[in-house]
């Protein structure tokens, strides 16, 4: 690798970026990640993790199993939102910034 | 590396960089920043980063957060380009009951001086033309907006580094003492000193107050975001639930869960925030949804940020608040003036950690 090889293809992220990280105190995937949007794009890190853990071992020294995978997050491959929607209107968890507004003697608090 | 330290701030999210940042613009004394993973490791990494005002209540709070969005255009100024938008915010309703409350909201903000329109549905699409027209209105106000929280925070800490702030990562701190009227904080590599300490650990705020015996009552709360394929730019606004980022995606969400310091990812709140955004957007059904993700929000018993000197102990300040994108520029700068001129420009006393007795 160097300083121009592309690291992350879906977000176009080089060895030299990724490298200025750690060198400022990142150690994990996930500080490269944050910074850069290294593994941030549609693969969701499939491609890049190993090759991001290489250059976190060849600066840091720190062993490969020291150094933590990326977390995965659902859906692990990209799926359109209406399959994950139900169509239903009552919400419980997920609020509405105006119903969190109280009124009190008919005045806003 | 130096130990002896005029001020140490233990935590290096948006708060304590922003704080690091706006005291090394004024101080020329040493600064420390202790985190115990990198910046952005917690809550600021996991965050829809609205610079959010219009409907925080009471108008009080909605003031102090207005003061701080007006200083987002010039600290990206100074800073560098944060990814800040102005694009004003608009929260919808879906039932025309709604709009007396969204009317009382506007008229007694009015007298503060943030400007709150009620729109009809007519020009909420003229707005925002994806909007799903069975919308019934929505409040809007022009002060709402946005940020890249990476960028916010990876600039914020450039520039307190340019200005000889030095960061220690991966370095929790384990031990705080009181010595000789200066604090000794022991961390995994090694002992520090320091006359003026701050405590800005979000979310890990009980356990940093404990190592001195000061109670700082915050809480953990979760949640959950999902994060579309970049699309084309067709979203104008911060709507309150979901934003378009600089590069396309859409970030979707607006739970509230209590899960502790579980950043879990649930199918029950999933499908919920999908049922919020095509309810919002029906447009956005055929979008790909690359990542859900979750943040846990830092917050204070009764909801308001602490801030300010710490009550009965010398040189001792606390910054502990949700809303800390929203919230950082003022929040850096008052905490500045506290250290430097020894008060703070607008009052912070409703903030006090005093009032939890």
């Amino acid at each position: 690798m160097d300083k121009t090889t592309i690291i992350c293809r879906c977000e176009e992220i080089s060895c030299e970026e990724v490298e200025e990280v750690i060198s400022n105190g990142g150690r994990t995937f996930d500080d490269v990640k944050r910074i850069t949007r290294c593994g941030m794009g549609p693969c969701q890190a499939k491609i890049c993790t190993s090759m991001v853990a290489e250059i976190i071992h060849q600066q840091t020294g720190l062993s490969p199993s020291e150094i933590p995978l990326p977390r995965m997050r659902m859906p692990l491959s990209p799926i359109k939102l209406e399959t994950l929607a139900t169509n239903s209107t009552s919400f419980s968890t997920v609020k509405s910034v105006l119903d969190e507004v109280e009124l009190e003697e008919g005045k806003v608090r | 590396m130096e130990t002896n330290y005029e001020t140490i701030v233990i935590g290096g999210g948006v708060v304590g960089s922003g704080i690091a940042y706006h005291l090394s613009e004024r101080y020329k004394e040493g600064v420390l920043v202790l985190d115990k993973k990198y910046p952005m490791s917690g809550t600021s990494g996991s965050t829809q980063a609205w610079v959010w005002v219009h409907n925080k209540t009471p108008s009080w709070y909605a003031e102090f957060n207005m003061y701080s969005a007006e200083l987002y255009p010039y600290l990206s100024k100074k800073i560098g380009d944060v990814e800040y938008k102005r694009t004003g915010g608009l929260s919808p309703f879906f039932n025309e009951s709604d709009r007396e409350k969204a009317q009382k909201l506007a008229e007694s903000y009015r007298k503060i001086g943030i400007k709150i329109k009620v729109l009809s549905r007519e020009e909420v699409l003229e707005k925002e033309p994806y909007m799903n027209p069975e919308v019934a209105g929505a409040t809007y106000s022009s002060i709402d907006g946005n940020v890249n929280p990476f960028r916010l925070i990876d600039m914020y800490m450039r520039a307190a580094k340019r200005n000889g702030v030095q960061y220690s990562t991966y370095n929790k701190v384990t031990e705080i003492k009181k010595q000789d009227g200066k604090y000794s904080i022991i961390s995994d590599k090694g002992a520090f000193e320091c006359k003026n300490l701050i405590l800005a650990g979000g979310t890990w705020s009980r356990e940093i107050g404990d190592m001195l015996g000061v109670k700082i009552p915050v809480n953990q709360l979760r949640g959950q975001i999902l994060v579309s394929e970049p699309l084309k730019p067709f979203l104008n606004f911060t709507i309150s639930g979901l934003r378009q980022a600089n590069n396309g995606e859409v970030l979707m969400g607006y739970s509230m869960e209590e899960a502790g310091f579980n950043r879990a990812t649930t199918l029950d709140v999933i499908q919920e925030t999908a049922n919020m955004a095509v309810r919002y957007v029906p447009g956005l059904r055929k979008a790909k949804i690359v990542r859900a993700f979750s943040g846990i929000r830092a917050m204070p018993e009764d909801g308001f940020p602490i801030l300010g000197k710490v009550p009965g102990h010398e040189n001792l300040y606390v910054a502990a608040t949700h809303s800390g994108v929203t919230l950082s520029p003022l929040i850096g700068t008052l905490i500045t003036e506290l250290i430097v001129d020894g008060e703070t420009s607008i009052p912070i006393d409703r903030y006090s950690l005093s009032r939890f007795g």
